[in-house]
C-alpha cells in the first residue's frame, strides 16, 4: 500500500505542477483588463488583451477587432493553428504578420515590430500599436475615455508634366469639405479623422509651395484641416473621391523660383520603423545635411552628433527612393527639402517623429549606393553605375561604437517587373486530329438566355444580343451552303431553367459533339466593372482551336472598328469540352460607351456576324476536313 | 607540481593513443557542431515571389509586382513553410495591386478563406464574393490567371484547384472557366 501512496503522491505533485505550469502561461496574459474604447460612437472593448514586456497584444479573435476590421473595410485570413495572420485591407495593401517573427509587412514596406506576434492557448496575439498603425488607426484618450480614431496616414505629393498632384488616404472613409479656395490657398476639412502626419511639409512644384496640416476638435470627433498653399498664378482641379478612402486633387502652376528641378521627392512612405531593442544608448543630434557631387558621383553625408542607430531603406527601381532613419535623435537644422544633382534627383531632410530623423533621397536611377557609418556621423555614396540587386535594407550604429551596415532580411519589394511579353500563349498551330462525322454542319451558341441573361447594360442585355447575332451568321452561313445548328433559336435556357452552369454548358457542348459538327463557335458579349477595357477577343482552349481562332479574329479585327485584343487562351468549359475545333467570341463591352453604341447597332451586329462566317469559310479552305496541314 | 607530475606514473605509449584520439574525435565534433550551428542561425537567403496581375488594357498580358517571403522560422516544418507561402502567394494575388494600377481584380470582398497543399497541388478557397462576376470572361480570365501565376510561382506548386466557400464548383454560376479540376498555366 506504501508503494501505491507513494505513486499518487507523485502523480498528484506532477499534475500540480502542470497546473502551475499551465497557470503561468495562461493566467498572466488573460489577466490584462479589457481594453475598453470608442469605436464609430459605440463603446466596445478588446477583451483578448494581453500584455508582454509592457507591450499591448491584442487576439484575432476579439470580437471587437473584427468590429473594427469591418469598419476599415480590411478582411483577415488566419486559421486556428496557423502562423501567419494576413490582413487585406480595403486600399489593398497586404498586412503581414507571423509568430515569432518581429519583422511585419504593411503592403511594400517591411518593420520590426516591438514584440514578435505570440500565441496565447492557439490563439495569435498581434502587438496592438503596430496593427493600428498598419490599419491607420489610432487610440487617444478623450479624457475619460479612449478613442479609435481614423488617422490621415497618407499625403501622397505626385509631381508630373508641371503639375502636382495631392492623394490621401485615411483608415476610414474620407469626407472632405471645402472650406477655402482663393489664389493664395485651397483648404480641405476631413471630418472624423486626425492625423499623425507633419504639420508642414514643403512641395515647391507644380502649383503647390507647401502643405499645412493641423488637427482640431475632441478625440471623439476630430477634424483635420489639409490647407495647400499655391504659388502666384497656380489653379487646381476638381477633388477625385472615388472610392471614399482615396481623395486626390490635381495642381497646376508656373514653377515656384526656389529649385530648379520641377520633381519634387516624392514622400518616403510614412511608415514609422520602430526603433530596434538595442539601440545605441542616449539621444543624438543631426547636425547637418550635405551634399557632394564628384566624378565618381555623390556624396551625402549625415553629420551627427553623439551615439545612434540607423536603419535604411530603398526601394526597387523603377522606384528608386531611398531612405535612413538615425533614431533616438533629433534635427537640430530646419527641415530640407531641395533638390540633388545627378545621379540624385532629390533630397529630404525631417523629423519624422519624436526621436527618429528621416534623410530620403530620390535617386536618378537604380544606382549603386553604399551607407558608411562614421564616427561623427554617416556618409551615403551613390555611385553613377547601376546596380540592380543591389541590398534593399541595412541597419548600424554612428558614435562611438561604430558598426557596419548589415543587410537585413530584404523589405522592400518592388513595384512591378513587367512579365507580360515573355509570358506569351502557346500558340502552335497544329490542326486538329478531330474528324467530324457531318463535315458541313457548324454549331453557333448563342451565349446566355433564358433565366440567364448574361451581362447587362443599358437596357441590352448579352443573351439578346448573341440570340440576334447567332440569326444572323446563321443566314449567311446557310447562304453559302453549310449546315448550321444553334444551341438555341429563342431566348431560353438550353438545358432547363435556373440549371447549373455545368448542365447549361455541357447541354450546349453535347450539341455538338454528338452531331459530329466540324466547328463550334460561342458568341458572347463582354462586360467589366467598369467602363475603360473595350474590344473584341477570340478566347480558345485547345491547340486544335487556335487555326479556328486566328481565322474569325483576323476577319473580326479587319472590319469591327473596335479594339483588336487578340486571341487568348483560356479554360472555358464549352470550348474546352468540344471535341472539334471551337471558339468562344467575345464581340465587345456592353461596359464601354464605344463598345455599347456599336453593340446597340443592328448594322454593327450584321459586320459581326459577316466576318465570323468570312473567319470560318478562310479556316475551312485552309484546313480542310481530312485535318491535313493547309493545302 | 614536478613533483606531482614525476610521481605519475609515465604511461606507456599504446594506452595514450586512445585519450589523444578521442580528444581529436571530440574536437572535430565540437568544430563540426559549431560550423552547423552557425550555419544554421544564418540569416536564409531573400526569397522573393513575383504577384501576378492581369493588365486592363487587354485582360490577358500579365505584369508583376515583387514581395519578399518569409523564411522559414525556428519550429515551422518544411510542409508548413509551404503551406504558408502559398498562402501568402494566394493572399497577395487576390489583393492585387495599388488600386491606381488598372488590374483586372477579383470582385469586391473577395478574399482567400483558406489554402491547402497536395503534393505539388495548392487549393485556395475563395468567399462567395468571387461569384459576384459582371458576366464576362475578361474578368472570369484575367482573375483567375492572375490567381494561377502567382501561385504558381511557389517553388513546389505547379496546379491551383479554386473552391468557394469549401466547395468545388463546376464552373461560378453563369460563367464561363471551368473550375472543378485544377488550373495551370498552361491553361491560360
Amino acid at each position: 500500500m506504501n508503494w501505491i501512496s507513494r505513486y499518487t503522491v507523485r502523480i498528484f505533485s506532477a499534475v500540480a505542477a502542470a497546473a502551475v505550469l499551465l497557470a503561468v502561461s495562461v493566467l498572466p496574459a488573460r489577466s490584462a483588463a479589457a481594453l475598453s474604447f470608442v469605436l464609430g460612437g459605440q463603446t466596445v472593448a478588446f477583451t483578448h488583451v494581453s500584455n508582454s514586456g509592457g507591450v499591448t497584444a491584442v487576439g484575432v479573435e476579439d470580437p471587437s477587432l473584427k468590429k473594427l476590421l469591418g469598419a476599415t473595410g480590411a478582411v483577415m485570413t488566419w486559421k486556428r493553428g496557423e502562423r501567419y495572420v494576413l490582413i487585406t485591407t480595403s486600399e489593398p495593401r497586404v498586412i503581414s504578420f507571423s509568430v515569432g517573427d518581429r519583422a511585419y509587412e504593411v503592403g511594400p514596406l517591411s518593420a520590426q515590430a516591438s514584440v514578435a506576434p505570440y500565441l496565447v492557448g492557439d490563439e495569435v496575439y498581434l502587438p496592438l500599436d503596430e496593427l493600428l498603425h498598419a490599419l491607420s488607426y489610432a487610440l487617444r484618450s478623450d479624457g475619460s475615455q479612449m478613442v479609435m480614431q481614423p488617422q490621415l496616414s497618407t499625403l501622397d505629393v505626385r509631381a508630373a508634366g508641371g503639375g502636382t498632384t495631392i492623394v490621401a488616404r485615411a483608415g476610414a472613409p474620407l469626407r472632405p469639405r471645402l472650406v477655402e479656395d482663393n489664389a493664395q490657398k485651397v483648404a480641405y476639412e476631413f471630418d472624423g479623422v486626425g492625423t499623425t502626419l507633419a504639420p508642414q511639409r514643403a512641395v515647391n512644384a507644380g502649383g503647390v509651395s507647401s502643405i499645412l496640416v493641423s488637427q482640431s476638435g475632441p478625440a471623439r470627433s476630430p477634424k483635420t484641416l489639409v490647407t495647400v498653399l499655391l504659388t502666384p498664378g497656380a489653379q487646381h482641379g476638381p477633388p477625385r473621391n472615388d472610392n471614399d478612402r482615396d481623395f486626390a486633387v490635381s495642381f497646376s502652376g508656373a514653377a515656384p523660383a526656389v529649385g530648379s528641378a520641377p520633381t519634387p521627392p516624392p514622400p518616403p512612405p510614412q511608415m514609422i520603423t520602430p526603433a530596434p531593442a538595442a539601440t545605441a544608448a542616449g539621444s543624438a543630434t543631426v547636425t547637418g545635411v550635405d551634399a557632394q557631387q564628384s566624378q565618381d558621383g555623390l556624396a551625402v553625408t549625415i553629420h551627427v552628433t553623439g551615439d545612434a542607430a540607423f536603419q535604411w531603406h530603398r526601394l526597387r527601381d523603377p522606384d528608386n527612393r531611398f531612405w535612413v532613419d538615425i533614431q533616438n535623435a533629433h534635427l537640430a537644422t530646419p527641415e530640407q527639402d531641395g533638390t540633388l544633382a545627378d545621379p540624385g534627383v532629390s533630397l529630404r531632410v525631417k523629423q519624422i517623429d519624436g526621436q527618429t530623423v528621416r534623410v530620403a533621397i530620390t535617386l536618378a536611377g537604380p544606382k549603386q549606393l553604399s551607407v558608411n557609418p562614421a564616427t561623427t556621423g554617416l556618409v551615403v555614396s551613390v555611385g553613377t553605375d547601376e546596380d540592380l540587386d543591389a541590398a534593399r535594407a541595412g541597419q548600424g550604429t554612428i558614435g562611438s561604437v561604430v558598426a557596419t551596415t548589415d543587410a537585413v532580411a530584404p523589405v522592400t519589394p518592388a513595384p512591378a517587373d513587367t512579365a507580360g511579353g515573355a509570358l506569351g500563349n502557346p500558340d502552335e498551330l497544329a490542326p486538329s486530329s478531330y474528324v467530324p462525322t457531318n463535315p458541313k454542319l457548324i454549331v453557333i451558341d448563342p451565349g446566355h438566355g433564358g433565366s440567364d441573361t448574361g451581362a447587362s447594360h443599358g437596357g441590352l442585355n448579352e443573351a439578346n444580343l448573341t440570340l440576334d447575332m447567332a440569326g444572323r451568321l446563321r443566314a449567311i452561313l446557310q447562304a453559302r451552303g453549310w449546315q448550321v445548328r444553334m444551341t438555341r433559336t429563342t431566348d431560353v435556357d438550353v438545358y432547363a431553367p435556373n440549371d447549373s452552369a455545368h448542365d447549361e454548358l455541357q447541354a450546349r457542348v453535347n450539341v455538338g459533339n454528338s452531331a459530329g459538327a466540324r466547328m463550334f463557335v460561342s458568341i458572347h458579349v463582354n462586360s467589366f466593372i467598369n467602363s475603360g477595357p473595350s474590344g473584341t477577343t477570340t478566347y480558345y482552349s485547345k491547340a486544335g482551336d487556335v487555326p479556328l481562332a486566328r481565322f474569325i479574329q483576323a476577319a473580326l479585327a479587319a472590319s469591327l472598328g473596335t479594339k483588336d485584343d487578340g486571341i487568348v487562351k483560356s479554360h472555358l468549359y464549352v470550348t474546352l469540352h468540344s471535341y472539334m475545333p471551337a471558339v468562344l467570341v467575345e464581340t465587345a463591352f456592353l461596359s464601354n460607351p464605344d463598345d455599347f453604341a456599336l453593340l446597340d447597332s443592328p448594322s454593327w451586329r450584321q459586320k459581326v456576324a459577316q466576318a465570323i462566317a468570312d473567319g470560318i469559310d478562310r479556316y475551312a479552305q485552309q484546313y480542310p476536313v481530312s485535318g491535313s496541314a493547309p493545302q | 607540481m614536478s613533483t606531482i607530475r614525476r610521481s605519475r606514473p609515465k604511461p606507456a605509449p599504446s594506452s595514450t593513443s586512445g585519450p589523444r584520439v578521442f580528444a581529436l574525435l571530440v574536437l572535430l565534433a565540437v568544430v563540426a557542431g559549431g560550423t552547423w550551428y552557425v550555419l544554421s542561425r544564418r540569416p536564409a537567403p531573400a526569397q522573393y515571389l513575383s504577384v501576378y496581375y492581369t493588365k486592363q488594357s487587354d485582360g490577358t498580358s500579365l505584369a508583376a509586382w515583387r514581395v519578399s517571403t518569409r523564411p522559414a522560422q525556428a519550429g515551422e516544418t518544411d510542409a508548413e513553410h509551404l503551406h504558408n507561402t502559398v498562402l501568402y502567394a494566394a493572399v497577395q494575388a487576390v489583393a492585387g495591386p495599388p488600386s491606381d494600377v488598372a488590374a483586372v481584380r477579383f470582385p469586391p470582398g473577395t478574399h482567400v478563406q483558406a489554402v491547402s497543399v497536395t503534393g505539388s497541388t495548392a487549393t485556395v478557397d475563395l468567399s462567395k464574393d468571387v461569384a459576384q462576376q459582371v458576366a464576362g470572361t475578361f474578368g472570369e480570365n484575367g482573375e483567375f490567371k492572375s490567381l494561377v501565376y502567382t501561385v504558381t510561382g511557389v517553388p513546389g506548386i505547379n496546379a491551383v484547384q479554386v473552391t468557394v466557400n469549401g466547395a468545388t464548383l463546376e464552373t461560378l454560376p453563369g460563367g464561363h472557366i471551368e473550375l472543378d479540376q485544377p488550373l495551370h498555366r498552361s491553361d491560360f
